[in-house]
């Protein structure tokens, strides 16, 4: 890497002759504010899903997850459905409900070389792709998705409708709080995507259209147990 | 002074712009409705203020120990995997970039909206070596179609109506003339949902590196971005060496800003967190993920301690949208892959020569010093441009521009305390202008004015409205 090493030669020189002292010594302290009365959280990250195009359904029991994701499902006249693996909540139990009532599921798994080509491709035919966030961002309306092994990108990127449930307590004030406690290694580890609304461009004319590359629309579910 | 080629055709290129309203209309329209939608989410800052200055302060910082936060990204990248490329020249990237297409076997390339592989000409190189190559982007995509470079670095196809695009598409496609925007964009993701599945390799830009835990922020809204960085077997990112940030704690308060500033969100659709190639078991990013970091100029920016705060741009596009030169004028009129006010003062370290008389393009107004989310003073840097580009070329010693000026302010200033004279000599002027007007304006004079109208037009002098309202003359 004689080139990185050259490059880095003159960025050195070139900020020998008036190298400024360090300004910003410490990190802005992550606002890890309390995340304040939990409601206030769910209406807060309910209006702010609906600036930007998608929608909120719930907040449900996890008793009445499978029913609710059944209801949307037949609402977006879904035929198939791609279904990643749960964070926190179970998503397998959801995958099977939505089976027995006629429904095409995908289960996404770890891959190797063989299967993967049959997978990406079933990916991007299904109508639906249900997935759960890590965290979501009231502030923003945001969900903040890793991806891995049984949680792929592409469940919530190639099919036209997307599913995401995130469980309440998994709902930060801000950006900074949401990084903060997502943490480093996390990032270190897995791809992460922040996602904040449908798939959308304002190209022509400045004027928003949903659904350019990726999903046309996006549920949101919120799962609070009634112990919480 | 004789003008040289480039300047020549950028007058032409500038005045065709200036001359076409339609061109003006739509500009006016997409930078309104851009002002308003980031009025309406500046509003909810209790201090943008204090936000730009938080901004300033962190690139100022990352800025200062550019070198050291360079090697921490590179090692970080490198342990997960990553090939990383460190090119000094517009060359040497674009070669290295061509290479790993050809190594591939690639014949279909995928590309998310970046200036950078704009700055370094990578399209007709990836197609002189045979590939296709897909801007996927809509704006990029639009543009690309219309074998045109884009003419705003956030809205590519800035300068094109709903209509203008609907005869695009039914041209090239066949399709039934629409104007409808639903449509249009519909035709386009059908389209393109072809080409990233079947694509070779994928590049984009980078907009922050996070030193810290080397990775690579990318922002966008249509989830192109996404698609380009995790379906096709090869990844290339492609970014400035100025886009090292320190701390993951930086990245949130740039997340924020940019989004606002650039388009009026609050934050962009995805943002996509990138650390390497995918890892074992995992079904979807690519197999191959390169790196390339570009130096080309910016190193020799970062010497010189006025020109410095130009890295710290965030490449928003705010001041295109506030700068009245731009948008009188639009972007292909710059003919450099960035325009409006921050092309002016980084085109002329980017491009070279070519755009040395793009910091004389402005009528240093400041708006764009006022909006610019991490402060950076491009009025001042003009000025230190032209001054730079002036000391350069061969002027007249004597009598110096600057004196030659400075009595005419002082002739000026004399007439000026007489109005009846003033008035006398206006009516003579325009007695005598009448003869050199070509449709109501004066753009050829004989020497010495030719020094003057040789740059610039100026309207045929008409009657003046006297107080009364009727016409004077």
């Amino acid at each position: 890497m004689a080139d990185l090493q050259a490059i880095v030669a003159r960025v050195k020189n070139a900020l020998a002759s008036s190298r400024p002292a360090p300004n910003h010594t410490a990190p802005r302290p992550p606002s890890l504010q309390p995340d304040g009365h939990r409601a206030e959280l769910v209406s807060c990250f309910a209006r702010e899903l609906e600036a930007v195009g998608a929608r909120i359904v719930g907040p449900v029991g996890p008793e009445q997850l499978a029913d609710r994701v059944g209801a949307i499902v037949r609402e977006r006249g879904v035929k198939s459905i791609a279904v990643g693996e749960g964070v926190v909540l179970d998503l397998g139990q959801v995958g099977n409900t939505l089976g027995e009532s006629g429904i095409d599921v995908i289960r996404t798994g770890a891959v190797d070389g063989s299967t993967r080509p049959e997978l990406r491709r079933q990916l991007a035919q299904v109508d639906a792709g249900l997935a759960e966030a890590d965290y979501a961002i009231a502030s923003t309306g945001t969900l903040a998705v890793l991806s891995d092994e049984t949680r792929p990108s592409a469940l919530t990127l190639l099919p036209p409708a997307s599913l995401v449930v995130v469980r309440v307590d998994r709902l930060k004030a801000d950006l900074a709080s949401a990084l903060t406690a997502l943490g480093r290694g996390a990032l270190e580890e897995h791809r992460l995507t922040l996602i904040t609304g449908p798939s959308r461009t304002a190209d022509i004319e400045k004027r928003i259209v949903m659904g350019v590359h990726g999903p046309k629309s996006l549920d949101v579910i919120v799962v609070w147990p009634r112990d919480d | 002074m004789a003008a040289s080629p480039k300047p020549a055709s950028f007058f032409e290129s500038s005045e065709a712009g200036a001359a076409d309203r339609e061109l003006q209309r739509k500009l006016e329209n997409a930078s309104s409705r851009h002002l308003d939608h980031f009025a309406q989410v500046k509003a909810e800052y209790s201090d943008y203020e204090e936000e730009r200055s938080q901004s300033r302060r962190i690139k100022e910082h990352a800025i200062a120990q550019l070198d050291e936060l360079i090697v921490e990204l590179t090692e970080k990248l490198k342990a997960r995997g990553c090939t990383v490329f460190a090119a000094a020249t517009v060359e040497e990237a674009r070669d290295y970039i061509v290479s790993v297409a050809r190594n591939t076997g690639a014949r279909r390339v995928v590309k998310g909206k970046s200036m950078t592989t704009e700055e370094i000409g990578l399209n007709p190189a990836l197609e002189n070596a045979g590939m296709e190559v897909l801007e996927t982007d809509l704006g990029e995509y639009i543009v690309q179609l219309r074998q045109e470079p884009p003419s705003h670095i956030i809205t590519p196809a800035i300068h094109l109506s709903k209509e203008d695009i609907g005869a695009l598409f039914h041209e090239k496609f066949g399709i039934p003339y629409t104007s409808e925007p639903e449509r249009l964009t519909a035709e386009a993701r059908a389209r393109l949902r072809e080409g990233f599945l079947s694509a070779d390799l994928g590049i984009t830009g980078v907009n922050f590196a996070i030193a810290e835990t080397g990775t690579l922020v990318v922002i966008e809204n249509e989830g192109n971005g996404r698609m380009s960085s995790t379906m096709p077997e090869v990844f290339i990112a492609v970014m400035g060496i100025e886009k090292v940030i320190p701390r993951l704690a930086d990245v949130s308060h740039f997340l924020e800003v940019l989004a606002r500033t650039a388009t009026g969100q609050k934050l962009t659709t995805y943002t996509n967190f990138i650390g390497g190639p995918r890892r074992e078991g995992e079904v979807d990013g690519p197999r191959e993920m390169h790196v390339v970091i570009l130096d080309n100029g910016r190193s020799t920016m970062l010497a010189d301690p006025v020109m410095r705060e130009a890295l710290y741009c965030i490449r928003c596009g705010a001041c295109l949208n506030v700068c009245p030169v731009y948008r009188h004028i639009g972007g292909h009129a710059y003919r450099s892959p960035y325009p409006g006010p921050i092309g002016s003062i980084v085109s002329p370290n980017l491009v070279g020569s070519a755009a040395a008389h793009l910091p004389f393009a402005s009528t240093l107004c400041g708006a764009c010093k006022d909006i610019c989310p991490v402060k950076i003073d491009i009025p001042r840097i003009l000025l230190h441009l032209r001054w730079k580009e002036t000391a350069r070329r061969d002027l007249p010693k004597w009598p110096a521009p600057a004196a030659r000026a400075r009595a005419g302010a002082r002739q000026f200033a004399r007439l000026a305390r007489h109005p009846s004279a003033i008035r006398w000599l206006g009516k003579i002027g325009a007695i005598a202008l009448k003869p050199f007007a070509r449709d109501g304006w004066i753009k050829r004079m004989p020497p010495p004015f030719s020094n003057w109208t040789g740059i610039r037009d100026f309207p045929r002098p008409r009657p003046r409205r006297s107080k009364s309202g009727a016409d004077e003359n």
